[in-house]
């Protein structure tokens, strides 16, 4: 008799801790899937000190008290939790930020509503008031579907001091610095310094492509990786690295120029605002090095406004966000404190945003010009060859030869299992 | 007399050979983690300045005070909050529901027992990728997205801890059982007043893996949670990589990953403690 | 006796299903998502034993490429790690039961608060120890070696990484079975004149056969499942000669472009399989051996 009671008290004892869980709306919070009506759920990938830039432009807007409250919410993987949302088809967020290289295949995958009827309840919201690249790659067979937030783009960092030291800060005067410019210095550093490191050296190489003239697809839209263009980048870059003027492989380029032993970083614009918390590093922003001064690219990508096909988004909530974005537009300039090159042009013709070192990149029509952002549906899978097999070729670990076939097979048995357009959810 | 002296000179030796491998072993395993600590009272300046040294040449506090000041976008005292509740609970669980299955897997009879355990160990071996697809879905029917229940309840689903009480429980001898079933005793005496005592120590360190096992995931708290302040430390500690995932403020990285662990670590140490008194109060009683 | 026992189903019961809800049924959902091609977001679309015909058989495919590289890296990173994560802490376990040996905690805390901190609080202090400018075995040691760009060298830094936090758990474990060891069979070796290694060979090994197979097999199953030390080490270079399968896979279903969830599926599928099979062969050989 005292065993079964003490059966049947454990059975309910457990019972009742998982019917406590299943009800949801326990003392810890609600459950996820009630959504606040008056609130706008926005999703970004905006990790580390970006983030916070984000959430104080968020409150400012609030502080604004609009209809619609915005939400934000920063999350590392926020792909792989879009794509689970979007699969269980609850929990979508109203408003996300998306890099420009995912654009196409979602539209493609039909996740994305277009922005026509934000555009008609804002008009301002147009081509016209942002940089023309980040705004177009938006847009799809006509269709409007992101508004861009920035532009962030491949920088080159240069560290003033060692110039000086080298004797080579006429290397600057064009604002290009070439291929020959670097390699003259073969021989002439102490040893433990170097003119370059190889931080995203894909996008160095997607950045040489543009240079070069060529291109990463064909005529047909089918990707072209194995090129003589893309061969030739590579052997050129390859060619700093064998005559020991770049960062070994394997080692952290960006810590080195942080310690002040690499002439050049191509790193990123979003790291400006790292660099200078290291004291004593004197360091100013440059172009991408390139074959010829006239001729010069630096390869971006885009933070864009995105709204997710996502049912119970109503169209008054939708005005809402259209008047979030428009805030947006006029008041972006606490996004330059990130580093990153504000897409809307009210802020980046402003007086006030010439003091960020990436005004760099809309000080006149050629610099603006050189910001390319690849907008090819394949695009991620290219990069994603490219990161896998561009460090090992450039370090002379891999035959380039092979390594460009290596490539050209990886994306292409990558697109053959993409099945966008054979199954619709 | 010679015998005495060659025994006493044994275990001499072996002492001195044990405290010697204790001490190279542990001097190697310390060098980092002190390295990890110093480093974290430094500043982005020294770390990448200055070659190796242990202390810092100017020890500075930003790194803490940047991390803790950060509440909105980081507030970690939230995290370690959630987390400890968090882990608590799922480890308590745990532990009671491990002991009871365990029993049922080894000291109850029934068709299929030991086949049937072996096969939800095969099973439990499986990578899950894209498992989480899956469980996300089963989670929201339970409408347990952004709840601490999604991390708790799902992992009692494990076989890990479950196979480690069951290889403890397996080599107690039957002739205990046996003798408690000859006074009368049930399957829940038996239980609770023979084997559970025996599987004391085992079951603390079933607590101290479940707390830290569910402290160290991450994957599943991102996608589960959608509100900051919501989410385990370990999680959390991820939106400090910049957006393209690396980890630039290193300083700060170390001085968030400390704070991360000193609960984990407190529990340990006291884990440690009760698990050496359990594992004297054991020692007397086979045989 | 046709009555049905309800005793067990209490016992096991609860475990169960949480086990079929959580575990099961996931788990069925990934196997049927190997025989499909999916990307995550729209439905899987049935292929059949496609996945499985190119990843096994097709020499040309990227994908039958990245399986048998990542399958072989995962095996070499398995062999080289499992005998160090399992000797040392079983020795480490034998020390501390020496009876003179004073501050046990202290030795036992040192060895397992490393596996406690975060895998990439860990992959960057081991990063700065083995950098080539900052580090300790530049600076101290004076060794001019570039870790991370090649062979061995490579290898060797993840192993020191993934043994420095991996013998914690062990340590634990044989530390709990070893001290629950009936002392009286000690004294018995001893009077047929066993010295302290013969003693732990024929007494202590023996005695804690069954821990000691929990350990073995699920510190393996747990090797292959690893994929944070290297990626954070040396990123699976040089030349993906240290991506383990654990990365290429995740790496195809969460991917910057297109998710190939499918094939991401049939490749765990067919590590699990592995892991499946390996399990079965170390539970029988230990079985066996107790024998």
């Amino acid at each position: 008799m005292r065993e079964k009671l003490i059966s049947l008290l454990v059975l309910v004892f457990l019972v009742s801790l998982t019917l406590s869980g299943c009800g949801g709306s326990s003392s810890n919070g609600g459950s996820g899937g009630k959504t606040d009506e008056k609130t706008i759920t926005f999703w970004t990938p905006l990790t580390g000190d970006d983030g916070a830039y984000m959430d104080e432009m968020v409150k400012a807007y609030n502080a604004t008290n609009p209809k619609f409250k915005v939400k934000h919410v920063v999350t590392s993987d926020m792909y792989t939790k879009i794509f689970t949302v979007m699969n269980s088809g609850k929990g979508i967020p109203d408003l996300a930020i998306i890099h420009a290289d995912r654009v196409p295949g979602f539209v493609d995958k039909d996740m994305l509503e277009p922005l026509t009827d934000i555009m008609s309840a804002q008009p301002s919201i147009n081509a016209d008031n942002y940089i023309p690249q980040a705004w177009n790659a938006g847009t799809v067979n006509g269709t409007q579907y992101t508004v861009p937030l920035d532009i962030h783009s491949n920088a080159m960092y240069y560290n003033k001091d060692l110039l000086e030291q080298y004797g080579v800060s006429n290397f600057l005067d064009d604002n290009v610095i070439t291929f020959d410019e670097m390699l003259s210095l073969k021989g002439k550093l102490k040893k433990g310094d170097y003119v370059v490191n190889d931080a995203l050296i894909s996008w160095v190489i997607l950045a040489q492509i543009q240079n070069l003239g060529g291109d990463i697809k064909d005529a047909n839209e089918n990707p072209t990786v194995n090129t003589p263009e893309m061969k030739q980048a590579i052997e050129e870059i390859k060619k700093i690295s064998d005559a020991g003027l770049m960062t070994p492989y394997g080692e952290d380029g960006y810590l080195m120029f942080q310690s002040g032993h690499v002439l050049f970083s191509t790193d990123g614009t979003w790291t400006s605002t790292a660099h200078a918390q290291v004291k004593g590093l004197n360091f100013g922003v440059t172009n991408i090095y390139s074959f010829d001064p006239a001729v010069f690219h630096n390869r971006a990508s885009s933070h864009m406004f995105a709204m997710l096909k996502n049912d119970a988004r109503s169209d008054e909530k939708e005005k809402g966000i259209a008047d979030f974005l428009e805030w947006v537009r006029n008041n972006s300039i606490k996004w330059a404190e990130a580093g990153q090159i504000v897409a809307s042009k009210v802020v980046f013709d402003s007086p006030e945003y010439q003091k960020y070192i990436q005004s760099f990149f809309t000080s006149s029509e050629a610099e603006t010009n050189s910001l390319y952002i690849y907008t090819y549906k394949y695009y991620p899978e290219v990069q994603e060859a490219l990161d896998t097999y561009s460090a090992d070729m450039v370090h002379g670990k891999l035959d380039i030869d092979k390594g460009l076939k290596q490539a050209q097979k990886f994306v292409d048995d990558k697109i053959k299992e993409d099945t966008s357009g054979k199954s619709k959810k | 007399m010679a015998r005495t002296k060659s025994i006493s000179k044994n275990s001499n030796l072996s002492k001195y050979l044990a405290y010697t491998f204790l001490i190279v072993l542990c001097v190697i395993w310390a060098v980092p983690l002190l390295f990890g600590i110093t480093t974290s009272f430094r500043s982005q300046t020294e770390v990448v300045s200055v070659g190796f040294r242990m202390l810092p040449v100017d020890w500075v506090v930003e790194n803490y005070i940047a991390t803790l000041e950060n509440t909105s976008t980081a507030p970690i005292m939230q995290w370690l909050f959630n987390s400890i509740f968090i882990a608590t609970i799922h480890a308590t669980l745990v532990v009671v529901m491990v002991s009871i299955t365990a029993y049922g897997y080894t000291r109850l009879k029934f068709k299929g027992r030991d086949f049937l355990f072996f096969t939800l160990l095969g099973i439990s071996l499986f990578p899950g990728v894209v498992n989480l697809i899956p469980s996300y879905k089963i989670i929201d029917v339970l409408g347990w997205v952004n709840t601490p229940w999604a991390m708790i309840f799902p992992g009692l689903a494990g076989m890990g801890n479950l196979f480690l009480v069951r290889q403890f429980m397996v080599g107690i001898p039957k002739e205990l059982d046996e003798c408690a079933k000859i006074d009368g005793a049930g399957d829940w005496t038996i239980f609770y007043k023979i084997i559970l005592p025996l599987v004391r120590p085992v079951l603390i360190v079933v607590f101290l893996f479940s707390f830290t096992g569910s402290w160290n995931d991450f994957l599943w708290p991102v996608i589960v949670y959608t509100d900051v302040e919501r989410m385990p430390v370990t999680a959390g500690l991820l939106l400090l990589q910049d957006i393209y995932g690396n980890y630039r403020m290193i300083g700060q990285l170390m001085s968030s990953a400390i704070l991360a662990i000193i609960p984990t670590l407190l529990l340990f140490l006291f884990a440690q403690k009760y698990f050496i008194q359990s594992m004297n109060l054991n020692a007397g009683i086979k045989g | 006796m046709k009555k049905f026992n309800l005793k067990p189903a209490i016992f096991i019961g609860p475990h169960l299903i949480f086990f079929i809800v959580f575990g099961l049924l996931p788990s069925l959902y990934g196997i049927y998502a190997s025989f499909t091609q999916w990307d995550l977001v729209s439905d899987p679309v049935w292929v059949g034993l496609d996945n499985y015909k190119t990843i096994l058989f097709d020499k040309d495919s990227t994908f039958s490429y990245q399986f048998y590289n990542g399958l072989k890296n995962t095996f070499v990173f398995v062999v080289a790690s499992v005998p160090f994560l399992i000797i040392i802490p079983l020795l480490v376990a034998a020390a501390l039961e020496n009876k003179g040996v004073k501050l046990k905690g202290l030795f036992q805390a040192i060895l397992y608060v490393p596996g406690l901190i975060s895998a990439s609080a860990a992959a960057l202090i081991w990063g700065l120890i083995f950098n080539a400018q900052l580090g300790f075995t530049s600076n101290v040691f004076g060794m001019d070696i570039p870790w991370a760009a090649n062979q061995p060298y490579a290898w060797i830094i993840i192993l020191i990484l993934t043994i420095w936090g991996g013998i914690g758990g062990n340590l634990i474990i044989y530390r709990a079975s070893i001290s629950g060891i009936d002392k009286s069979l000690y004294e018995a070796a001893e009077i047929d004149g066993a010295n302290k290694f013969q003693k732990f060979i024929n007494v202590t090994l023996p005695s804690i056969r069954f821990p000691l197979l929990y350990t073995f097999v699920m510190t393996t199953a747990g090797c292959f499942n690893v994929f944070v030390q290297p990626l954070m080490m040396t990123r699976g270079g040089p030349n993906q000669s240290t991506t383990v399968l654990m990365m290429y896979i995740r790496d195809l279903a969460f991917t910057s472009g297109s998710s190939i969830a499918g094939m991401a599926s049939a490749m765990a599928v067919l590590l699990g399989i592995v892991i499946l099979i390996i399990s079965i062969f170390q539970y029988v050989l230990m079985m066996r051996n107790s024998n």
